[in-house]
């Protein structure tokens, strides 16, 4: 054995990032309490017991490799990855190719154009607790330029029922200032030039099904 | 060649939501091999040589390795004991992992205990916890619910194969009329009536084309399987037993949006797969399944199946991936009510996830059990009457599926 001193340091003998950029939203109700039994009920038999845990926790998603496509959509753009080697587009971001004849080649990233095209689409009339205020929600996955897959994401600017397959889409930010760096940073729009269908029996049927949804969202508080 | 695997019995608790006084999963177990013992009394606890354990999400529990908790309960200590975990597709993998372990000639007797909590939490957290198995950097933010990533699968799906919204209504009230007949059925114990494809029509929007009857339940509910090799099989249930004589299990994309044109599939399946409208997954895994079996005309060959119904979409969706039906007549197929009772070649007579419901590590395993029960003659036993039996049945299917289609696995088995 050599003598050797190894001093513990913070600092880690690997490179790594320095962040100086932070910033937080979080809700002021969200505390980490750990984990408590913070109740309990008993039926009236006696027979039966149920007992209430509370647990928050906060989470680090760490980007890493893809942080460069979330960066992106802070300064309001669209970053895609491309495969140097079959020449393959996606987004979402693939940092490597999944092609099993390019072995996994380190991709290159390319900005995409701020234009899209409906694959498929659904109107949601029910969602998570904390988008129930915005239903009826017409959700797209849609084709960002040459991107080989297709993403999802929320369509603006449409009644529900005139939504359409392969319809041209646009791609707008939110204000700077309330992005965060997440995808709902920013929504699909119909293109400028883009005009709804005649009134078709589906749309006729769409309209009898949100109807009640919209009805239903006014009563929320 | 390996050797053959088989089922000599399983039981579940009821399927249910909310308290019912016996929720705790380690008792649940128990009682489901105790039921099991009622039809084959010498399987012994002592013939256990390996646990599979099948359990979807912690987050609904709220314990890690709950499973050991179940182990230690059943007296099994010193048995060999792990979980398998392949979101919806939970229990299809647990009892693939079961049969690979008797096929390889290393474990005898598997036991297999799958079960979901899923009313730990409020309905609301309970669809978020499942939705954390989308990809929550790009999906969970912009849909949050499983239904609409279906939905919208499904909408283009109709659209190309001229399926209506009536025409997959009527498997959302089928799979519910069934579990009129099931004790153990969530919707018998809870809602508790028949309904008719209007009703399906008529009730709330959940995501284009998707109602809520359209949809499968949240549920509690444990289940036990038995699996075995053949000399096993021959000494505890000489007339019962069952043999798996095929399984597949195959992979898809967990984004759908993914799944556009995956090098190489197009070639093999045709237009449409994987894209977002065909479960590409429960072809491949169908293709394993039947060329093991020697199935060469599926339609003709299996007697009924308990399948998949997440949602009645993707039960229309699962019949054209088993190859029950084409673009060219699935919409007749639907409409002649082939997969209802009276039809030719009945889907889900046990209810299925919307009838019986879907404690996500429970459900395959509930399919497998329901399709035991028709080949080993246990129906009139275990529903209320004969109404849900399968007249002669010799070849079941069994289909457990997971994420949007992204993982699945499909069983034939058949009468002994
Ligand atoms: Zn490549």
């Amino acid at each position: 054995m050599s003598g050797e001193t190894i001093t513990r340091k913070k600092k880690k003998f690997t490179e790594e990032p320095n962040f100086t950029e932070r910033k937080t939203y979080r809700p002021k109700d969200v505390k980490e309490t750990g984990l408590a039994f913070i109740g309990h009920e008993i039926s009236e038999d006696g027979k039966a017991m149920n007992q209430f845990l509370h647990y928050d926790q906060l989470y680090t998603i760490r980007h890493g490799q893809n942080s460069k496509f979330f960066i992106g959509l802070l300064d309001g753009k669209l970053w895609g990855t491309r495969c140097p080697k079959c020449g393959d587009t996606w987004v979402p971001v693939r940092t490597h190719c999944w092609n099993l004849d390019c072995n996994l080649e380190k991709t290159e990233w390319v900005e995409m154009p701020l234009t899209a095209k409906i694959h498929t689409w659904t109107i949601a009339g029910w969602s998570g607790r904390s988008s129930l205020k915005r239903l009826p929600i017409v959700l797209v996955y849609a084709v960002i330029g040459n991107s080989k897959v297709a993403i999802a994401n929320e369509l603006h600017g449409i009644d529900p029922w005139d939504v359409e397959f392969g319809m041209p889409l646009k791609i707008i930010f939110k204000p700077k200032e309330e992005r965060h760096g997440i995808v709902t940073d920013f929504h699909f729009e119909p293109t400028d030039d883009w005009e709804p269908t005649p009134i078709t029996e589906e749309k006729e049927r769409i309209k009898q099904l949100v109807e009640p949804v919209y009805q239903w969202v006014k009563t929320l508080k | 060649m390996s050797r053959k695997v088989c089922i000599v019995g399983g039981a579940t608790t009821p399927f249910d939501y909310g308290p019912t006084g016996f929720e705790n999963i380690e008792g649940g177990a128990a009682d489901c091999i105790r039921e099991t013992r009622e039809e084959i009394p010498e399987f012994s606890m002592r013939d256990l040589d390996l646990m599979i354990y099948s359990h979807f999400s912690v987050h609904f529990g709220h314990q890690l390795c709950s499973e050991w908790i179940v182990h230690d309960h059943l007296g099994l200590v010193g048995v060999p004991h792990y979980r398998v975990e392949n979101g919806g597709n939970t229990g299809g993998s647990a009892l693939y992992a079961a049969a690979l372990a008797v096929m390889s000639g290393h474990h005898d007797v598997v036991g297999v205990v799958g079960w979901e909590t899923m009313d730990s939490v409020s309905q609301s957290q309970g669809s978020e916890f499942i939705a954390l198995a989308s990809d929550i950097r790009y999906e969970l933010l912009v849909g949050g619910i499983y239904p609409i990533y279906y939905a919208a699968m499904a909408n283009k799906w109709m659209k190309d194969n001229n399926v209506s919204e009536e025409d997959v209504a009527t498997i959302g009230a089928k799979n519910r009329n069934n579990a009129m007949d099931n004790p153990k059925a969530q919707w018998y114990r809870n809602e508790h009536k028949y309904i008719t494809t209007e009703d399906v029509m008529n009730s709330r929007l959940i995501s284009y084309p998707i109602k809520k009857y359209d949809c499968c339940l949240m549920s509690r509910g444990v289940a036990f399987t038995l699996v075995c090799s053949e000399e096993y099989a021959k000494k505890i249930n000489p007339d019962g037993y069952v043999t798996i004589d095929g399984m597949g299990l195959s992979s898809c994309t967990i984004r759908a949006g993914d799944r556009l044109n995956f090098p190489g599939w197009t070639e093999r399946y045709g237009k449409g797969y994987p894209e977002m409208t065909e479960f590409g997954a429960c072809r491949n895994a169908a293709d394993q399944a039947y060329k093991m079996a020697g199935i060469e005309n599926p339609r003709k060959e299996i007697d009924f199946g308990e399948i998949h119904d997440a949602f009645s979409t993707s039960e229309a969706q699962i019949y054209k991936a088993l190859y029950l039906a084409d673009e060219n007549n699935i919409a007749q197929f639907l409409r002649d009510e082939s997969t209802h009772m009276h039809g030719e070649i009945p889907m889900n007579p046990g209810g299925g996830l919307m009838g019986y419901g879907h404690p996500v590590g429970a459900t395959g395993l509930m399919s497998t059990i329901e399709c035991f029960y028709q080949l080993s003659d246990l129906i009139p036993k275990k529903h209320l009457s004969k109404k849900t039996e399968v007249p002669d049945a010799k070849c079941g299917i069994v289909n457990s599926h997971a994420g949007t289609g992204t993982s699945i696995s499909n069983f034939i088995l058949r009468r002994c």
